[in-house]
């Protein structure tokens, strides 16, 4: 809401500068978010005296003329202005002038005739929306004088934020009451059209269909109103805030919407038809012309302004075409009321029309000000286009109104909830200075747990008062929040974060540190993520939930699955030139409504939300290294980094060779095992699969659905280590190429005897010396004992049980 | 002054080469070089030097302080290679060899992690909520009136009439209330989305931290001392905060609070709209309706609640001024937080 302060200071004095009044509204909660210096200005153009007029010697329409502009030379200047004769007193723009829109006057030649300068009209200087030809002054300044002297304006507008409790703070009498409450000063209230009822009939009956829709409903007739351009201060003030005067009968209506908050509408009186006016719902397939010009079709429900042959007004939205004020407009009709909020902003959402008013009365009227405002535009009406205010008015309002009711306040309760020592009479003198009536209760000095102080009358412009701690609000916001607190903070023992939360943290800054780099993308996929994913029909995460009002061009769907997201940061940054292998990892949610649903629900309809799994998704980029027995090192890394993450997360994951999720590559994908339970997969992104996401090198990729899987540690109990030193051996094999290494060690393993530690292969080598068809691969075993030092005997035969084992169980050779 | 600078240049270079064992030079480095050295002490006399001279002298101080650091050096290195036998020939300047590449973490995470620590160090645990969630709990239970303006404030995006995607991390407190008697002090961290167009300053996608604090006297002093503390110990130097009352239906009174601005200093600049403050939260006491709801009963207990933006909260601390950076995952913007956890 824009506040000019020439305006303001109509209703309420204070002394400060405007940078002093803008912190000490913020302190009161009207956040003042921009002051400008406002300054209407015409440079270069001066009152003229128009000394000769003769026809344009090439042009029918045009004149020729020689203006006193008070240079002491006389001015030739063309004009086209009907109403130009000699001896008028106009506003010329000299050579050099520059006029609004950044139009800068210079020295021309309009059909062969030079011209040095403009005779202005209202329009080209803005003062005025409408009227065709110059402005005629009747000043007695001489030539020469500035516009500025008559024009000129110069104000400081406040840019205040309103919050949409306060609909009251959306007028400059709303804010004044603000500042006088700061400044401990009083608002005086505009002149209102002095009400007196006569005899005389304004032949209007007003019918509320259902007072629900309509509270209040109140129509004053005007006549013989003369049109014409509004005073100078309204203007000045109209156009200070952002607003275009146009003419004196649309102005009032505005300015006083300004100035009270309270909407009202124009309807010319001769275009109604019959003399009942009545608010109700609309049929469905109604179709009107609004005053903008535009067709519009309307819900079935809008609320309506009808006369007796159809409507005339979308309430608190806008009038129609068919009783528009006009230039033949002599009788005026004027509207004030009060809409239902809810209606309101259906109807201006509905059809795209966010008005003034519209934003005003979703926000809430005011019972008293419906009334008020209107006779304060009937003044303005009267004393500015000369009109005539018929003394009757029809005014129809829910019987069942009444006032808001009383609002106890315990001062023990202020103190309470503000942590500081808020005297009765304290509060009592906040409240009053807001305009707030305060009824004593009890022993004022009486301030104990839940003793009443005071009864509090709530004025019917603050609606949004409706119980004790709407008034607490009120007074802390007088007593200044810079005067709470300024102690410690008051803690309880220190928090602990919870297994998950750790473990998450652990595995966030590990994967870091192992050189991976955190990705937050975004909850949305894209429209062909799960064709690029080759996803079967069947497949549950195929059932996805959208968003019914997505941004014009926005993704809809929320995902299932992450990879589409990983793959889009890696062609970014692939393509960026980042140094390969890229190494990438993610903790994010996905959203499966065919999922499970929440264990502890309170709620039935929570059922209709998804299962939000969070994933661990990690990822080897564009590694082309062959690891050992030729198998794709990245593929190796993402496995060796599975079970790594296990032991520094101390979770029992294990990594079992099999698997079928539909984007990796068979034969080259593991599942993740964790409890007999799959959490996860790892492998190699089908390529044709990373290509739909325009990604052209390997990817390795492993995801664990953290939701499956126990984070918490497994517990940790010392136990004593063998201090006898070990006994390694190496083992040089050969394996028929169908043997899988695995199977190798379980067979170790199995036939190493108790002094066997450690399995590890460390070699794999096929080629010159080794037979076609196999490979030799070198194991070490180590040996030791909790008992004593080994001897070499006890390991050689273990050795020797291992090769019988290895050669009867699975045909495999020592090397020799 | 420039006389003992010759001196000192002659006669510190006797006294180096005079120096015969490695305590000796570290005596010396101390006596010339030290926090209290000959230099150092012409150095900070400087600024008696009239100040045409300052700029000559400066500069002949400084080159004398690092000819006399390479002398010690180099006599340094004289005397160990004395010491333990034959020097080896190599080229140390080779690129090192880590023992793997430094990855990053997400600065929006890190920053999230580090706001919850700050909480968990007074008193504060964690909880969470789903990002689908009902109307009910983003809306209705924290007292918002149907089809009211206020819902203007949060574009929401809707999955149907029952549940949109959460505007806010407050229905978590909605949440966790019904689950747990008072005393809570919690923070909740999440996601949240806004139906917005996407621009330098507003993401659909964002994140939010919220706390609540519920006991039986909890009060608007305790919600400013928590405020004050967590910006002093994030934020690190005592920034001033300034608290402005405000409208969220879910507490009354409400406030929003803003920092001064980091870069102007209350100046006024254009990072704060030349308001010399940065809006970093809002906040307020519990609103009786949201305390009902949660099944507590009326009057005994009080709480506050406040949530800010963890995306605008990370911007400011690291000068980011284009939220669409922290959702492009580039290495190139990435890289630039290695080591921040
Ligand atoms: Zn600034």
């Amino acid at each position: 809401m824009k506040i000019s302060l020439d305006w303001l200071r109509e209703y309420v004095a204070w002394e400060d500068t405007p940078a002093e009044l803008a912190a000490k509204l913020t302190a009161a909660g009207l956040n003042v978010e921009g002051i400008e210096e406002y300054r209407q200005s015409f440079p270069g153009v001066v009152v003229a005296r128009v000394v000769h007029r003769e026809q344009h010697p090439n042009a029918d329409r045009l004149s020729l003329c020689r203006v006193d502009d008070g240079s002491g030379a006389e001015v030739q200047v063309v004009c086209g202005a009907p109403n130009v004769r000699e001896g008028l007193t106009v506003l010329f723009a000299q050579v050099g002038a520059v006029l609004p829109g950044n139009f800068k006057i210079k020295k021309s030649k309009i059909r062969g005739v030079e011209s040095f300068g403009m005779i202005c009209s209202a329009s080209e200087l803005e003062l005025s929306a409408e009227g065709d030809g110059i402005m005629e002054l009747a000043t007695e300044l001489p030539a020469g004088t500035s516009a500025d002297e008559i024009y000129g304006f110069t104000d400081t507008v406040l840019d205040i934020e309103v919050t949409p409790n306060r609909p009251d703070w959306l007028s400059h009498v709303g804010v004044a009451r603000e500042v006088a409450a700061i400044y401990g000063t009083k608002v005086s209230m505009p002149y209102k059209w002095n009400s007196q009822q006569s005899g005389e009939n304004l032949g209007v009956k007003v019918q509320i269909e259902d007072y629900g829709d309509c509270r209040r409903f109140t129509a004053y007739g005007i006549q013989n109103a003369v049109r014409g351009p509004s005073p100078k201060w309204m203007q000045d003030r109209l156009r200070a805030i952002g607003s275009r005067p146009i003419n004196n009968l649309v102005d009032i209506t505005n300015y006083v919407m300004f100035e009270l908050g309270q909407p009202m509408h124009a309807y010319d009186r001769a275009k109604l038809s019959g003399g009942v006016i009545t608010i109700k719902r609309a049929e469905a397939g109604l179709t009107v012309q609004t005053l903008d010009d535009q067709e519009r079709k309307l819900d079935e429900g809008t609320l309506l302004i009808c006369d007796e042959a159809g409507p005339i007004g979308l309430a608190g939205v806008m009038g129609l075409a068919n009783t528009e004020v006009g230039p033949e407009t002599t009788e005026i009709l004027l509207e004030s009321g009060f809409f239902d909020p809810m209606l309101v902003r259906q109807a201006s959402r509905g059809l795209g029309l966010l008005s003034e008013a519209s934003y005003r009365f979703e926000r809430g009227a005011d019972w008293d000000m419906v009334e008020t405002a209107a006779l304060r535009a009937l003044y303005l009406f009267q004393e500015l286009a000369e009109a005539r205010i018929v003394p009757d008015w029809a005014d129809r309002g829910d019987p069942d109104y009444r006032p808001a009711p009383d609002i106890p306040l315990r001062v023990w309760q202020v103190s309470r909830l503000l942590g500081a020592e808020i005297s009765t009479d304290q509060a009592a003198q906040y409240l009053q200075a807001l305009g707030l009536k305060v009824q004593p209760m009890g022993n004022p000095g009486a301030v104990s747990a839940n003793a009443v102080n005071m009864m509090v009358k709530v004025p019917s412009f603050r609606r949004d008062l409706h119980q004790e701690v709407d008034l607490i609000e009120e007074i802390v916001r007088s007593h200044g929040l810079d005067n709470l607190g300024g102690g410690d903070f008051r803690g309880g023992a220190g928090g602990v974060p919870a297994d998950r939360d750790l473990q998450l943290r652990k595995a966030r800054t590990w994967f870091a540190a192992c050189g991976y780099h955190e990705l937050v993308t975004s909850s949305f996929m894209g429209e062909k993520d799960h064709e690029h994913l080759g996803l079967p029909e069947e497949d549950i995460r195929r059932e996805t939930i959208s968003v019914i009002n997505p941004h014009h061009g926005g993704d809809t769907r929320l995902r299932t699955v992450l990879l589409p997201s990983l793959l889009q940061v890696a062609r970014r940054n692939v393509n960026a030139g980042a140094a390969l292998p890229l190494r990438l990892f993610q903790i994010n949610r996905t959203y499966l409504p065919a999922g499970e649903k929440r264990p502890d629900m309170k709620r039935e309809d929570e059922a209709l939300l998804p299962e939000e799994p969070l994933f661990l998704q990690f990822a080897l980029i564009g590694s082309r290294e062959v690891g050992m027995g030729g198998v794709p090192a990245d593929l190796l890394e993402i496995k060796g980094t599975v079970e790594a993450l296990a032991t520094f997360l101390r979770v029992p994951l294990a990594v079992e060779p099999v698997g079928t999720e539909r984007w990796l590559q068979d034969g080259a994908q593991w599942r993740i095992v964790a409890d007999d339970q799959v959490v996860g997969t790892a492998g190699r992104v089908v390529a044709d699969i990373a290509g739909n996401f325009e990604v052209e090198v390997p990817v390795a990729v492993a995801e664990i659905n953290l939701d499956r899987l126990a984070l918490r540690p497994l517990p940790l109990k010392y136990e004593g280590f063998a201090r006898y030193p070990a006994i390694k051996r190496d083992l040089s094999l050969l394996v028929p190429g169908a043997v899988r290494y695995g199977t190798i060690r379980d067979k170790v393993q199995e036939v190493g005897g108790p002094l066997l530690r450690r399995v590890d292969l460390f070699d794999i080598y096929r080629g010159q010396g080794v037979p076609e068809g196999f490979g030799a691969y070198g194991i070490r075993l180590k040996f030791s004992s909790a008992k004593g030092s080994l001897k070499g005997k006890a390991v050689d035969k273990a050795i020797e049980g291992i090769i019988r084992g290895l050669k009867e169980g699975l045909g495999i050779e020592q090397r020799v | 002054m420039k006389e003992t600078i010759d001196r000192l240049r002659s006669d510190g270079g006797e006294r180096i080469a005079a120096a015969d064992t490695p305590a000796g030079i570290e005596a010396l480095r101390v006596a010339l070089l030290g926090r209290k050295g000959e230099v150092t002490l012409l150095l900070r006399g400087l600024k008696d030097v009239p100040a045409d001279e300052r700029p000559a002298m400066g500069a002949a101080l400084n080159r004398l302080k690092v000819e006399l650091g390479e002398l010690l050096d180099a006599r340094q290195q004289e005397l160990a290679g004395g010491a333990s036998g034959e020097a080896v020939e190599m080229d140390l300047t080779l690129p090192g060899t880590p023992p793997c590449p430094v990855g990053t973490n997400h600065p929006l995470v890190s920053v999230l992690e580090s706001i919850c620590d700050i909480f968990y160090g007074m008193g504060f645990s964690r909880g969470e909520g789903p990002e689908v969630e009902l109307d009910y709990y983003n809306f209705t239970a924290l007292n918002f009136p149907d089809d009211h303006p206020a819902r203007d404030i949060q574009d929401t995006f809707y999955i149907n009439d029952k549940v949109c995607l959460r505007t806010q991390t407050s229905p978590v407190q909605v949440r966790y209330m019904e689950r747990r008697e008072p005393p809570l002090a919690c923070v909740f961290p999440g996601r949240v989305y806004r139906n917005e167009t996407a621009d330098a300053s507003h993401s659909a996608e964002f994140y939010q931290i919220e706390g609540l604090v519920v006991d039986t006297d909890i009060s608007m002093a305790d919600l400013k001392n928590t405020v004050d503390t967590f910006v002093r110990n994030f934020f690190g130097a005592a920034e001033p905060t300034r608290f402005r009352p405000h409208y969220f239906p879910f507490t009354e009174p409400s406030v929003e609070v803003d920092m001064q601005c980091v870069v102007c200093r209350g100046k006024g600049c254009g990072v704060c709209g030349q308001t010399g403050w940065l809006e970093i939260m809002g906040a307020g006491m519990v609103h009786p309706n949201v305390l009902k709801g949660a099944g507590y009963p009326e009057d005994k207990y009080t709480g506050f609640a406040f949530g800010m933006g963890i995306d605008r909260i990370a911007m400011l601390k690291y000068g980011i001024d284009d939220i669409r950076l922290l959702y492009e995952n580039d290495l190139r913007f990435l890289n630039q937080f290695r080591g921040v956890l």
